[in-house]
């Protein structure tokens, strides 16, 4: 059982990976930061590729294979994507029950 | 009949050196003896015009006087060579081969005659009008290879216009549309034709130094490998005053570096297809990619979505294993989108290869040029991978130099990102990457593409 604490401290060292990357955003590591939509600072780019940094986090931390962004996750009625807090929720769950 | 303006120069050049192989030189005097020999051999064994006949050879003194007796003969030739022997069943078949001709690395000669009676209809329209053929097979990295037929007494055309005789490396493959073009180009100007033992850097430098090399025709990886195993600086290249390259895009960035280091050498960009042969072209300088294509028997023209379609007098007939890919009223749709300025074009890709990023078009060629400027990368391929979010993203497999392969990846990865930062647009900065540290060349000194 892999705890929504540890999912979330991944997505907070992918947000700093890309803090570190790209001059021009600056994401807040807090719960309620929004990721995708109007009140967002990323774009469709940037949540990619925090996507795929989290996905890689996952790999080495956790010793776990998955692709975030698939069919699942986009066609939710209530998008994962929409802040931190919901993203960690989505992979939590989905994780804990591969 | 075919080749009478080759054995007039031949005759006229009696003494000079027509072919380097193995460290000697053999003039045209014996390389006319040579195809009188073929001419001969080919007679006692019934191969005559119209015959489909599999050369399996390397450049040498022998394979090369047997294409010329095989041309006058009239027959249909279909080179083959090493680099594609796990092809072999699959081309015999396919090109309806009814006799093999091997020549081995001592010049020695085998010949098999095979139960079959070739009856494809462009080997038939080359019986009935008869004219000798090549049947040349495209790289297909993906699928199956394309076997195009061509009237070689078409092909031969061009070759009637004297030119520089020049002295070449036969780098490009025997059995490769630029090799039999570098072949035919320098015999019908009484150059000198040398071959190398292999297709290393240090191998073909060392053979440009010795044998005093002008020319050579090669493709933008074997320019990357040259500057990266830093061969150049073992050997003196000073007769060295053409390079060319094509079959593949060019990185800027290599073509920049090859450039500096050598401002004596003359870069040219050459374009052709195994379907319509060689244009001739033109580079706008050393250090462009801009280039005009054309010359006589080549029309060209861009469709509306900047694609390159190209009616040759001397294209092929058609494909033997594939529908003809000539539109209507007869041009061949190369697939290669290009931009256009003025006169001259710029290749950006394959059109199957571009990456489409949340419908942004990605050229895999110009971010491996940035990717190859940082000089701990030895080899990158971009290439692309499906995305929920995206449709698709740029992904870039490294290998990287042997003095960084132990450095933390992690740390490498973003050193790469910030770089690219500068020189891309953010949807083209690779999003994954994959370091491998195998080489990522063909035995045709192609870029190998992960499809």
């Amino acid at each position: 059982m892999i705890a929504y604490q540890k999912i979330l401290e991944l997505i907070y060292s992918a947000i700093d990976e890309l803090n570190a990357g790209n001059g021009d955003v600056s994401v807040t590591k807090e719960e309620s930061t929004p990721l995708f939509g109007a009140a967002s600072v990323l774009d469709s780019v940037d949540l990619v590729n925090l996507l795929l940094s989290v996905e890689e986090l996952l790999e080495d931390e956790l010793d776990i294979e998955f692709v975030i962004a698939n069919e699942k996750a986009l066609s939710q009625k209530n998008s994962p994507f929409k802040t931190i807090a919901t993203l960690a929720q989505y992979l939590t769950e989905e994780i804990n029950s591969l | 009949m075919f080749i009478d303006f080759f054995l007039d120069v031949f005759e006229a050049n009696k003494k000079s050196d027509a072919i380097v192989w193995q460290e000697r030189a053999y003039s045209y005097e014996w390389l006319t003896e040579k195809i009188g020999f073929w001419k001969q051999v080919l007679e006692e064994n019934q191969i005559s015009s119209g015959t489909v006949v599999m050369i399996e050879a390397d450049y040498s003194p022998s394979s090369i006087a047997l294409m010329l007796a095989l041309i006058e003969q009239a027959t249909i030739l279909v080179p083959i060579t090493a680099s594609v022997a796990h092809k072999k069943d699959e081309f015999i078949e396919t090109a309806q081969v009814e006799t093999i001709i091997s020549i081995d690395s001592h010049d020695d000669f085998q010949i098999k005659t095979l139960l079959v009676t070739a009856e494809h209809q462009h080997i038939l329209a080359l019986r009935s009008q008869r004219v000798p053929g090549l049947i040349l097979f495209s790289s297909g990295s993906t699928g199956k290879s394309k076997a195009a037929v061509h009237d070689i007494a078409k092909l031969l055309e061009k070759f009637k216009v004297r030119r520089h005789a020049l002295r070449a490396i036969t780098f490009l493959l025997y059995d490769h549309i630029g090799g039999v073009n570098t072949l035919l180009y320098t015999l019908s100007n009484a150059g000198c034709v040398i071959t190398v033992k292999d297709r290393k850097p240090d191998t073909v430098l060392s053979t440009v130094e010795k044998f005093k090399a002008e020319l050579l025709p090669t493709s933008p990886t074997f320019i990357n490998l040259i500057l990266i195993s830093e061969a150049y600086k073992r050997f003196d290249l000073s007769t060295l005053k053409t390079v060319t390259y094509g079959t593949e895009p060019m990185p800027e960035s290599i073509l920049v570096r090859f450039n500096q280091l050598f401002p004596h050498i003359r870069l040219l960009q050459t374009y052709g297809l195994s379907e319509i042969g060689i244009l001739r072209s033109k580079s706008e300088s050393s250090s462009s990619l801009w280039m005009k294509v054309g010359g006589e028997g080549f029309e060209t023209r861009i469709t509306d979505d900047n694609i390159l379609e190209v009616k040759a007098h001397s294209g092929m007939l058609g494909y033997m294993n594939a529908p003809s890919p000539y539109t209507e009223d007869g041009w061949f749709h190369t697939g290669d989108r290009v931009e256009v300025k003025g006169e001259y074009i710029k290749v950006l890709g394959r059109e199957s290869e571009i990456i489409n990023v949340g419908g942004q078009k990605v050229y895999p060629a110009e971010v491996e040029s940035v990717l190859l400027q940082l000089d701990y990368i030895a080899e990158a391929e971009v290439f692309s991978q499906p995305n929920a979010l995206l449709g698709n993203i740029v992904c870039s497999k490294i290998r990287l130099t042997s003095d960084a392969e132990h450095k933390d990846k992690k740390v490498i990865k973003a050193d790469i990102k910030r770089y690219c930062q500068q020189f891309l647009e953010r949807f083209q900065v690779p999003a994954k990457f994959i370091f491998d540290e195998h080489e990522q060349f063909s035995l045709r000194f192609k870029k190998q593409r992960t499809l």
